[in-house]
């Protein structure tokens, strides 16, 4: 009876002190950096373990999260024996404090959310992608451990940081650089023309001034910026070292090489490349093969249909296949399947590699095309009367008089395909698993360097990579080169 | 010693003919059923997929099937009847197999498909050994004669079973070509976002109506019509001067400057991507259209340099001569002769520029990345993203914009593709 009487009467007591927290100050920065918002809030009470606050962003005022997108996520949990990296480490990064002004960062656990202890009054996030310039609208939804939900005002804010770079670069040496550049093709070309004019070359009084518009722009187009590029990749130009960048050495080369990854992600690039070539040969060979006939009834038809992957534009075909593979698309329909292969690193490779080699067959169908239908025809009917089978008359006949246009053909192909950007960069953008620091699981070489360069700004790195890249390349061509002319000069 | 040489001669007769005789059903069956069991083992795959005990040890008894009737197959000779019933034996219980797997419901469409790839060869194993001609040979009874008369037929039958795979392979082609494109027509035309469901169940142009209407894609398509119409002229004025000296003119460095040309080629573009983003920087030309016309045009320049120099090769050199001693200059002989002739080559080159600038995504992405200079590509890839995925607009919208270009590839096809392996392959 006491007991019972105590029971009550400490429930009475403590109820108070279970009131759920609620937000209490809702304050944004919107002068904090580049296409980002400082969003801080406290709430009224120190907040429970399980509490989540999620934070909410629309282009309208929120009053309800149905109109609004979830941004990102705040629990409040146990952090012992949670990773606590140092500010700057992750994207929307969050600090929190007890209440006082002692900002704390933010725990991360092992899916990457932030976690902060319970107790926790004031949080302050940065939070990353939002528009320059436009008005946006935050609130934060704080879930109590009981699965209640209470969504805080809204309140408006905008990222001022203009999307134009805050450094100025000077104009001037590029200005300088490409004159000089035109200047001295100029020079040349009017030195070649008086040297042909004394010869007295009447033919080609025209010459030199024709070939100059394409030249010049040639010069300052691609040459100089390949040389610039090269030079880049000895320095140590990145998003705030620009204009101002200072010769380091082979730094970046070393940084390249030591990139967690760097033997994995060229692994992939190469097996990428080679099975793509190996397929777009093969299939193309075999439809190249199975259309070289005249009376094929619908040859054309058959033709212009499978010309269509060449014909549609290809970052087109790659979203429509990113559809296709979606979990919720038609291809688990078709097979009747549940298969999510896009979320899983395996998986998403294959993906990218049948997606590719559906895009590639018909260049080589329509180059292999041209050169069979350049074979003598007596060659197969002779080997017919001699009974030779079909088999026999593929690998003997077809295969070897097609490898004078074979071995270009995937030269080229294998270059293509090395630094083919668009699908794997509009399929998986390198993902599903992305590291924070080195290529996701099917990064090849190019998307990787993409992302050296644009999302980290690391410029001169990514000179490096590209210019190890070029190697990788020249070396490869030269060696195929080698080899298969070797061959050919032993058969 | 002259009657033994009769008779050698006729022994070999003989035996050419039957040994060299096989039925050329046998021999396309041998050719068929190794793809048979491929296909089966990626039916089995897909039915592991879907996780069905049932299908998956139907499958697996296909499988074992269709390798004994290889095995089969390979083994049947002139002489071995026995093996020629055995391959009618297994070929029924493959088909037996393959009406009990269809009497269990055939679900989807892909069913049909495997049902036919398991139900089909096996029907035209029976019918093709069971033939008379087949029998015969089958069971070491044929003649000379037959055998004669055999080996003129098997070429007929050859040429026809050819004819028929060539079909099959390539519908299985076109299907795996066509199907994507159905689908987004599909998708287009559904409402909602819906990715999956029946195709063409419910039909509506509400995305249609919302890409038409909305704002954001008429600016992206004005954009691309400039940077490509842009592209295509600036590329034209630099590269139809080149193209005519390379082809008509000897002159110092000549040589060098056509191997400029093709050094440039090699070069693959992620070389240039970074160097080149900070050089339109410096140069304010980020978020500009002339930014993009100036490297596109460069881009495409050595190809159409070596288009246009193939196609001038080609004017006869006779005309120019007699227009220069009726006293035209150079000049005018360039414009009034060469260029109106080779008009239709330009065309091709100028279709050429205009479609790889209109095609093109990574240098727009890098290059315009404020949303009021988006090109259709990127604008398009914008549609779906982590923050929307609005399928149905895109997927309307891509149908919008990939349409003409196709149409247009399409109709010059043999052009293109010329001149692509002049430029491409040889250079």
């Amino acid at each position: 009876m006491k007991r019972g009487l105590i029971v009550i009467l400490s429930f009475i007591l403590l109820l108070p002190i279970y009131h759920a927290s609620e937000i209490s100050t809702l304050e944004a920065d919107g002068d904090i950096g580049y296409r980002q918002v400082g969003l801080i809030w406290s709430t009224d009470s120190p907040t429970e373990e399980g509490t989540i606050f999620e934070i909410w962003i629309s282009n309208e005022t929120i009053i309800e999260t149905a109109n609004a997108t979830k941004h990102s996520q705040v629990m409040v949990g146990n952090v012992s024996g949670i990773s606590q990296p140092v500010m700057g480490e992750w994207y929307d990064d969050c600090q929190y404090n007890f209440g006082d002004t002692e900002w704390i960062p933010v725990h991360r656990d092992l899916d990457g959310t932030a976690v902060v202890p319970p107790g926790t009054i004031g949080v302050n996030c940065t939070l990353t992608g939002i528009p320059s310039g436009t008005e946006i609208h935050l609130a934060v939804l704080l879930v109590n451990p009981s699965n209640e939900s209470i969504l805080s005002p809204s309140i408006s804010s905008s990222s001022t940081s203009s999307d134009e770079e805050i450094i100025v670069i000077e104009t001037s040496p590029y200005i300088f650089a490409i004159g000089s550049i035109a200047l001295s093709i100029m020079i040349l070309l009017f030195m070649l023309r008086w040297m042909d004019y004394r010869e007295g070359r009447t033919t080609s009084r025209f010459a030199h001034i024709y070939i100059a518009p394409a030249i010049l722009a040639l010069s300052v187009l691609t040459f100089y910026p390949v040389l610039y590029g090269i030079w880049l990749s000895f320095t140590n130009a990145d998003q705030s070292h620009l204009g101002d960048q200072s010769f380091i050495g082979i730094e970046n080369f070393i940084t390249v090489i030591s990139t967690s990854g760097f033997f994995r992600v060229t692994g992939f690039t190469l097996l990428w490349s080679v099975v793509n070539v190996a397929a777009h040969i093969g299939f193309g060979l075999l439809l190249a093969m199975a259309l070289n006939s005249d009376d094929l009834r619908g040859r054309s038809a058959y033709r212009t249909a499978l010309l269509l992957p060449w014909a549609i534009p290809s970052y087109i075909s790659v979203l429509v296949w990113r559809g296709l593979y979606e979990p919720a698309g038609a291809l688990n329909d078709f097979l009747g399947t549940d298969l999510n292969l896009l979320a899983d690193p395996n998986g998403a490779r294959i993906v990218v590699i049948l997606v590719n080699i559906w895009l590639g067959i018909p260049f080589m169908m329509m180059s292999i095309s041209g050169a069979l239908q350049a074979l003598p025809k007596d060659m197969y009917e002779a080997a017919e009367v001699d009974g030779i089978n079909k088999f026999s008359r593929f690998f003997y006949l077809t295969l070897p008089n097609l490898k004078s246009a074979l071995v270009p053909l995937s030269l080229l192909g294998f270059i293509w395909t090395f630094n083919m950007f668009n699908v794997i960069y509009l399929m998986t953008d390198g993902g599903p698993n992305l590291d924070f620091d080195g290529p996701g699981s099917t990064d090849i070489l190019i998307t990787y360097v993409y992302d050296v360069a644009f999302r980290d700004g690391s410029y001169g790195v990514a000179a490096a990579w590209s210019v190890v890249i070029f190697l990788m390349l020249v070396v490869f061509s030269w060696t195929y080169m080698k080899k298969t002319n070797a061959t050919e000069a032993v058969t | 010693m002259i009657s033994s040489k009769k008779s050698f001669s006729s022994v070999l007769h003989d035996d050419l003919a039957s040994r060299w005789y096989i039925p050329a059903e046998v021999e396309s069956l041998r050719s068929l059923y190794p793809i048979v069991v491929i296909i089966n083992f990626v039916s089995l795959v897909i039915f592991i997929l879907r996780d069905d005990p049932d299908l998956i040890f139907s499958s697996t008894m296909q499988i074992v099937v269709s390798l004994v009737i290889v095995l089969l197959l390979s083994k049947l000779n002139q002489g071995q009847r026995f093996i020629r019933d055995g391959v009618i034996a297994i070929s029924g219980l493959s088909l037996l197999l393959s009406v009990l797997q269809f009497l269990s419901g055939p679900q989807i469409i892909i069913d049909y498909w495997i049902m036919g790839w398991s139900s089909i060869p096996a029907l035209f194993v029976i019918y093709s050994v069971s033939k008379p001609i087949v029998t015969l040979w089958a069971s070491g009874n044929q003649t000379t004669r037959s055998a004669e008369l055999g080996l003129y037929r098997n070429r007929s039958v050859t040429r026809f079973h050819g004819k028929i795979f060539r079909h099959i392979a390539l519908l299985h082609a076109v299907a795996f070509v066509i199907l994507p494109i159905l689908w987004i027509l599909d998708v287009a035309l559904s409402p909602g976002n819906s990715l999956g469901g029946g195709f063409f169940d419910s039909v509506t142009m509400e995305h249609f109506n919302q890409i038409l209407s909305s704002e954001s894609f008429w600016i992206w398509t004005r954009n691309s019509v400039i940077v490509s119409i842009g592209t295509t002229i600036l590329g034209l004025a630099l590269a139809i001067p080149a193209g005519y000296a390379f082809s008509r003119f000897k002159f110092r460095g000549r040589d060098y400057a056509m191997f400029s040309f093709l050094l440039v080629q090699m070069f693959p573009g992620v070389i240039i991507l970074v160097p080149y983003f900070l050089v339109m920087k410096a140069l304010g030309l980020l978020n500009t259209s002339v930014g993009l016309i100036l490297a596109y045009s460069v881009t495409a320049l050595p190809l159409c340099v070596w288009m246009l120099k193939g196609f001038f090769d080609t004017v006869p050199k006779e005309l120019e001569e007699a227009a220069l001693v009726d006293g035209c200059n150079q000049n005018q002989v360039f414009w009034r002769i060469i260029l109106p002739l080779s008009l239709p080559a330009v065309a091709v080159t100028a279709l050429f520029s205009f479609l790889a600038a209109w095609n093109e995504f990574l240098l727009a992405l890098t290059f315009n990345t404020s949303e009021e200079m988006y090109t259709l590509p990127v604008g398009l890839a914008s549609l779906i993203s982590s923050t929307g995925q609005a399928w149905g607009d895109f997927a309307a919208a891509s149908l919008l914009v990939s349409l003409p270009v196709v149409v247009l590839f399409v109709i010059f096809q043999r052009f293109l593709i010329e001149g692509l392996s002049a430029g491409g392959v040889k250079g």
